[in-house]
């Protein structure tokens, strides 16, 4: 079966076409999962359920473009945001972020502003005050499935960015070429694909922009007008120069595309070359996101084994995922901080070349520390104080022994791939954990079936 | 003593239904189990780093006290040769500082005089900054030493865990990393899950046959050692609660180095853990105002903590392959102020403990004499020291770390 697969996978024709199932490649409850993990941090049992009813094209468009009201959410949220971002710490405002995740009826949006906060990897530890970083977050959600032009267009004319890169005064006598550099090879094209003389135009762009009292202002005085090289023409360039001339390389869209293959399709191979060319070019002509995502969210390659449980899921979507799951909400302060202990902690990345995520994810004391996360999630017991009404939902679908129980919890949280000695296991941990549910509090036990379904190595991968 | 694959697998997974499961646990399975039960300190070295936050007056730490110059400018907050732990030269340890003074007696601690670098900045962010990026002024610098020579384990070595930071404060700058994470923990025992453990284990070791998915058998892989490791935190825990086992006092930085201890010993497989002291931010070193009692109480937790980890780790040899140095972001001015304080200074002692160390006291005591604006001037840069623990202790390439080659301090390590 694999040998069919590999000889497919640099043909950019089949890969990047929609799957249709079929041909042995039927659409079921595990490529249901997957896309729900991939789109929307995880999926509940309705969820899947309607995903294997409609199939995966409907389902897609249901995620890109859900019908009911999103607008009306996302304002409140942002709401909240901006409120908890007054205070003088980041931990209100990355709560209700969380909360958000949990709540949204649009979780791709949140993977996906997720996607750029690590893209553009800017901290709020470098920023006088949270709201600036709320801010920037808040555009890279408006803009997070709109135009790639615009996002960066924004992004850069942000007091946010010269702040965390360390670039408040671009004198002219003293260009900030290391900030220049940063842009280029992280944001805007990508190492290997600009010279020196590209990093002193760019550095030279950006002169004449300080920030003051947290807002971004131009000097005119200070903008130097000699003339530059930058990508094989000479001028006197502005920041919107730079960005236009940018956009036209074919580096610049192959960047985002590179990333986002990591991003949504695996974290264990390289994008393929040839698969990579033909999509950035596409994205080239309009740089629509909504399209590009939805592009790769349809594609036969998203629905192979090259994609399948290729990623490592980060503490968040171990978390939220897991939450998202049962329809349940936890409280989301002590999330933030179990979740900083865990490597991700939201509005301050490592670097600004974001979360190296994959296997950095998981070492000894993180795989613990998410079976002990699960375990509190799940729990009656601990800050989270048992939420989350696990025996409630298997009832409500039906299931009433315990075998049936962890049958149905293994479905719904690992889509039923699972060894099958780790099963039958699983159902004998669960006729004792009901044994002792029934002794001391109905769902403790029950819990614990879903907790130690979330510290299976398979529940790691997303 | 050996350890047996049967063994093994009772240790690391618990109780007896395993063994129901040991015909379907694949070879590479019990190898890495084996490995991860392996002997201790057989990753390597370790190093300890200890943040004083706040910059420790030096000069009340490691007291000159047959200098004029000391008795002239602090006339409150001078230390008289009596009270003093008398080492050589005319030098003697703060008096708080007994257990300090039995580490250097029995060649367990050795003085690095006089460590600084140059244009140093007095502003307690800037200078935590530069001793944590190890590149001073570059304020764009995304990572810290500590978090570059875990990269480097990480990607060179392949090592899964290389750093740690146990504390309670938001792990330092210095621990920043790249391409490794570098977890954050309270103590060695929020990671122990009773009753939990051990299904999960028991569920993670059935073969995965057939799923040929590398990123899983990886994962499975380190689940196993996870648990493993859980379960070894858990024996030397109840190990270390028997009559018998060494007292720590109760101070919190003694309860971080014995956290520290257990995952040492539990063979979590670090090779560098941070610690501090102090309280993070403007830290409690920071002694602008009666400073005699803040500071006695300091480094009376400094010592006895450091002693007592010492101590602790020596009695089953693992002593030999730990090692503990102490920074702090600046030391402090020679003349009290007005309000029985001092301010920032520049150059500083750093302290390393552990079982190999050469010569007790390294370089000599900067003059009180010839100052820079009131505070004694450097000779050794810091980034020597950073170098030489690397290079000497650590077995990591130090130029990929620093940036460039410093030259290596003398008579660190025997």
């Amino acid at each position: 079966v694999n040998d069919g697969w590999n000889q497919k996978l640099d043909d950019a024709a089949w890969a990047w076409a929609p799957y249709e199932p079929g041909a042995g490649h039927d659409w079921d409850l595990r490529l249901a999962g997957h896309l729900y993990r991939r789109t929307a941090f995880g999926g509940t049992w309705d969820e899947l359920q309607a995903a294997l009813k409609d199939g995966p094209q409907s389902t897609v468009e249901k995620l890109v473009r859900p019908k009911g009201e999103t607008n009306a959410f996302n304002t409140a949220y942002d709401e909240y945001e901006r409120e908890a971002a007054k205070s003088s710490s980041a931990n209100n405002a990355v709560a209700w972020w969380l909360r958000r995740m949990i709540e949204t009826p649009h979780p791709l949006l949140e993977q996906m502003t997720l996607f750029w906060h690590n893209y553009f990897g800017l901290t709020n530890e470098r920023l006088s005050h949270p709201a600036m970083l709320c801010r920037h977050l808040h555009r890279l959600r408006h803009q997070a499935l709109g135009k790639f032009d615009a996002l960066l267009e924004g992004v850069l004319n942000e007091p946010a960015l010269f702040v965390s890169l360390e670039a408040r005064a671009n004198r002219k006598a003293r260009p900030n070429s290391e900030f220049a550099r940063i842009l280029l090879e992280q944001f805007l094209l990508g190492p290997g694909h600009f010279s020196e003389s590209d990093v002193q135009a760019t550095a030279q762009a950006f002169t004449g922009w300080f920030v003051s009292q947290d807002e971004l202002r131009y000097a005119a005085r200070e903008h130097d007008t000699g003339l530059r090289q930058l990508l094989g023409r000479e001028g006197d360039f502005e920041v919107k120069d730079v960005l236009h001339m940018v956009l036209q390389q074919p580096a610049a869209s192959q960047l985002v595309v590179r990333r986002l293959y990591r991003w949504l399709i695996s974290e264990t191979s390289a994008a393929p070359e040839a698969l990579i060319t033909p999509l950035a070019a596409d994205f080239a002509k309009d740089y629509d996101l909504a399209r590009l995502v939805e592009t790769v969210l349809r594609s036969n390659l998203f629905f192979s084994p090259a994609a399948y449980r290729q990623k490592i899921k980060s503490p968040i979507e171990f978390s939220v995922g897991l939450v998202r799951s049962f329809g349940a909400s936890v409280g989301t302060l002590p999330l933030s901080l179990d979740l900083a202990a865990l490597g991700q902690n939201l509005y301050e990345p490592p670097t600004v070349k974001g979360w190296a995520g994959h296997r950095s994810w998981l070492n000894r004391l993180t795989i613990l520390g998410r079976a002990s996360l699960a375990h509190s999630l799940v729990s009656n017991q601990g800050g989270y104080g048992g939420k989350m009404d696990i025996q409630g939902i298997a009832q409500k679908h039906g299931a009433e022994t315990p075998q049936a129980t962890s049958d149905f919890l293994c479905d719904l949280l690992l889509q039923g791939d699972l060894p099958r000695p780790a099963r039958q296991s699983l159902a004998a941990t669960a006729a004792g954990a009901k044994a002792m549910a029934e002794a001391i509090s109905p769902s403790t036990g029950v819990g614990q079936v879903a907790a130690l379904l979330a510290a299976m190595p398979e529940y790691q991968l997303a | 003593m050996r350890t047996t694959r049967r063994d093994f697998l009772k240790r690391s997974l618990g109780a007896t239904p395993l063994l129901a499961f040991t015909s379907v646990v694949p070879g590479f399975l019990s190898r890495t189990a084996m490995a991860a039960a392996g002997r201790l300190g057989e990753e390597g070295p370790v190093l300890v780093v200890v943040q004083l936050s706040g910059g420790n007056d030096g000069l009340n730490t490691v007291v000159p006290f047959e200098d004029d110059a000391y008795h002239r400018n602090r006339p409150t907050l001078r230390l008289r040769a009596e009270q003093l732990h008398k080492l050589e030269a005319g030098l003697g340890f703060h008096s708080e500082m007994g257990a300090f003074h039995r580490l250097y007696e029995s060649g367990h601690l050795s003085v690095i005089q006089g460590v600084g670098y140059p244009n140093s900045n007095r502003d307690h962010e800037g200078a935590m900054r530069d001793w944590h990026s190890a590149r001073p002024g570059e304020s764009a610098r995304q990572t810290g030493w500590v978090g570059r020579a875990v990269d480097q384990a990480f990607t060179v070595d392949g090592l899964g865990l290389p750093g740690v930071f146990v504390g309670q404060i938001k792990p330092p700058f210095s621990v920043r990393s790249e391409t490794a994470l570098v977890p954050s923990v309270a103590s060695s025992r929020p990671w122990v899950l009773d009753g939990f453990a051990e299904p999960v284990a028991r569920l993670a070791a059935v073969a995965r046959a057939g799923a040929n998915n590398s990123l899983l058998e990886f994962v499975q892989k380190e689940t196993l050692a996870a648990y493993a490791c859980n379960q070894r935190i858990q024996e030397v825990l109840k190990a270390g609660s028997r009559p018998g086992a060494k007292e720590y006092p109760q101070l919190p930085l003694a309860r971080t180095l014995r956290s520290i201890a257990e995952l040492i010993r539990a063979g979590l497989g670090a090779r560098i853990y941070f610690a501090e002291l102090g309280g993070g931010e403007i830290g409690g070193f920071d002694t602008h105002a009666g400073q005699a009692a803040n500071h006695g109480a300091l480094l009376r937790e400094l010592s006895d903590s450091v002693a007592a980890f010492v101590e602790d780790l020596g009695r089953d040899g693992l002593l030999n392959s730990v090692l503990v140095m102490t920074f702090s972001e600046f030391g402090r001015g020679l003349s009290e102020n007005g309000r029985r304080g001092t301010g920032h200074g520049s150059a500083a002692p750093m302290f390393i403990a552990g079982g190999k160390l050469q010569r007790r006291l390294v370089g000599a005591h900067p003059s009180l004499t010839d100052l820079e604006d009131d505070a004694p001037k450097f000779h050794t840069d810091f980034r020597r020291v950073y170098a030489t623990v690397l290079e000497q202790w650590l077995g990591f390439d130090s130029k990929r770390i620093l940036g460039k080659n410093y030259e290596l301090v003398d008579g660190l390590f025997g």
